[in-house]
């Protein structure tokens, strides 16, 4: 079951911007008039994830809003005596507790859309507040798929 | 997407939400539902003509009426409508007395168990668009509902009801009905449970409506006061029901889960909620507040009578989520979403939280999020209905009338996931 929105061409080509050419870090989408999933902002390649987290939550306490992010971070194979960086991208549903019941329903219904929609992002996250949000806490979902 | 795509932005959807308790109708697109009638209704035999007629009393008042010979049943069983017959009388009363809206002119959601079985769907799709002539249906699950309006589409849904718990799994807006527990302990369980355990102690529990007067007498005492002049011949389903509405008013005021397993000496020193019945007799409870709504997390602490839960609500969970492919059980554990009527009992989520704490494997969060409110959460399938079916962008996922003639009733198994 889902709502029937639909996502703007926009957000599939600032995807592929961010994925094949690392033009941008980051993007967030939003729902335009309660229809279309379409780009509100996208980020330098130089901003930090918290840059990204404060414009995520940039609409309010009252505001949801789903992101792209493409993360760095380090990582040590098995076998392997240095470590390498990686890249992961990840989407996140961004639903505070605090939006109101109409918001909610509208992003969660909407948000498997975009992740069909956006092909070869590794993993979405759900988040409602900001322990699941903070840079910690999506490190380590991103890590809980790697080989150690 | 092909075929008719239905309407436009404003539609004046009907949603309904059938519960085991009362049965939640409204307009789509506002906050909570117009009525909430209770799904248990009168059936009486009409003997003043010459060929006996079945007439039904529906709605609150109609069924606290004395009325002899009055049987008061219920046209669900486990969720699904059981009785046709009733239930089209059912929504007759809705259409035309308490929405006093016409039919076809508004397309309805109606919300469903998952483990509904595919002939009643093809069942409650047919009487809709065949009797009542609606221009289009839409059949949606009550854990995908609950589960997007509380803004999670992969989560775990706890939905405690008045006859079952159920833990059900939901990812991305679709339920794995293969992973679905149940469990038939829900508030009706707690009611026959309170009523047992209060026969046990001499209590005795008397419909309000029995009672003429009554006289104010120190705690404890035996109550004075008088039983009004009632019909004879009040049928002992009616009565049942007038018992179960007092016990629910207690259960609601007075019962408490306990924070953890329940320990006799640790609730000997929480505090006591007095508590006076209709018949005037009031006491104080104390350690049976936490004693009774404990088998609904720790089954073996016994049950009086009636069905013995087998799993408490912690291991509905944890047997749901195991049902669950791997990859995806760190989301369920991540998203613990609680909802139904029986959930606002004093403590529920907090014991569920300490239970689950204990479960949850050490790699993987566990967060439960529930709707603050009681009737946020008495409403939540239908709140969530409201809104899903009120976006613009849903307009082309209604079941139209022209689709259901040109493909048969099956549509409803392709069209509303």
């Amino acid at each position: 079951m889902a709502s029937g929105v639909t996502v703007a061409d926009a957000c599939k080509k600032i995807h592929e911007e961010i994925k094949r050419d690392k033009k941008h870090r980051y993007a967030i989408f939003y729902i335009k008039d309660g229809k279309q999933i379409d780009v509100e902002l996208i980020g330098a390649r130089n901003e930090e994830y918290e840059d990204f987290l404060t414009n995520l939550q940039a609409g309010g306490a009252g505001e949801c809003r789903y992101g792209l992010f493409d993360f760095e971070y380090m990582h040590q194979c098995q076998g392997t005596s240095e470590s390498s960086k990686k890249q992961k991208l990840f989407l996140i549903s961004w639903c505070p507790d605090t939006a109101s019941v109409k918001k909610k329903m509208v992003y969660a219904s909407s948000f498997e859309y975009l992740k069909k929609a956006l092909v070869g992002v590794q993993k979405s996250i759900q988040a409602t507040d900001l322990s699941e949000a903070s840079i910690e806490a999506v490190e380590e979902k991103l890590r809980s798929t790697d080989r150690q | 997407m092909s075929g008719a795509v239905y309407g436009g932005d404003e539609v004046g959807a009907l949603v309904f939400d059938l519960g085991h308790n009362t049965v939640r109708a409204g307009y789509a697109g506002e906050d909570s539902p117009k009525v909430d009638i209770p799904s248990t209704i009168g059936v009486w035999l009409d003997a003043e003509d010459d060929v006996p007629t079945t007439r039904y009393n529906i709605g609150l008042l109609a069924i606290h009426v004395w009325r002899p010979e009055m049987e008061l049943v219920s046209f669900l069983k486990e969720g699904m409508v059981e009785n046709w017959d009733m239930f089209e009388n059912f929504l007759d009363h809705i259409y035309n007395n308490a929405l006093r809206a016409i039919p076809k002119d508004h397309p309805i959601l109606l919300t469903e168990p998952p483990w509904i079985t595919p002939s009643k769907r093809e069942e409650m799709a047919e009487l809709m668009f065949e009797k009542y002539g609606v221009p289009a249906v839409y059949l949606a699950k009550n854990a995908s509902l609950a589960a997007f309006a509380n803004g999670r589409p992969t989560c775990l849904v706890v939905d405690s009801g008045a006859t079952h718990t159920s833990a059900v799994p939901v990812h991305d807006g679709y339920v794995l009905t293969q992973a679905v527990v149940k469990s038939p302990v829900g508030g009706d369980y707690l009611s026959s449970q309170c009523l047992s355990h209060l026969i046990e102690r001499g209590i005795e529990i008397v419909p309000p409506s029995m009672v003429a007067w009554k006289e104010v007498t120190k705690p404890e005492d035996t109550p004075v006061w008088k039983k009004r002049i009632v019909p004879p011949n009040l049928t002992e389903s009616w009565n049942n029901f007038m018992i179960k509405e007092v016990m629910q008013d207690f259960q609601a005021s007075v019962l408490q889960v306990s924070d953890v397993s329940y320990d006799e000496e640790i609730v000997k020193t929480m505090p006591a909620i007095h508590y006076e019945f209709p018949n005037g007799y009031h006491r104080d409870f104390g350690v049976e507040r936490f004693k009774i709504p404990e088998p609904l997390f720790n089954p073996t602490t016994g049950a009086k009578a009636g069905i013995q839960p087998i799993l408490g609500v912690g291991s509905l969970v944890t047997t749901s989520v195991g049902m669950c492919d791997i990859d995806i059980r760190p989301a369920m554990y991540g998203s613990v979403v609680v909802t139904g009527g029986n959930s606002s009992l004093q403590g529920f989520t907090d014991r569920l939280n300490r239970d689950l704490a204990t479960k949850t494997p050490p790699s993987m969060r566990l967060k439960i999020i529930s709707a603050p409110g009681v009737s946020e959460r008495r409403f939540g399938a239908w709140t969530g209905g409201s809104i899903l079916s009120s976006l613009g962008s849903f307009q082309q996922l209604w079941v139209s009338k022209q689709e259901y003639e040109e493909t048969g009733k099956v549509i409803v198994q392709s069209k509303c996931l």
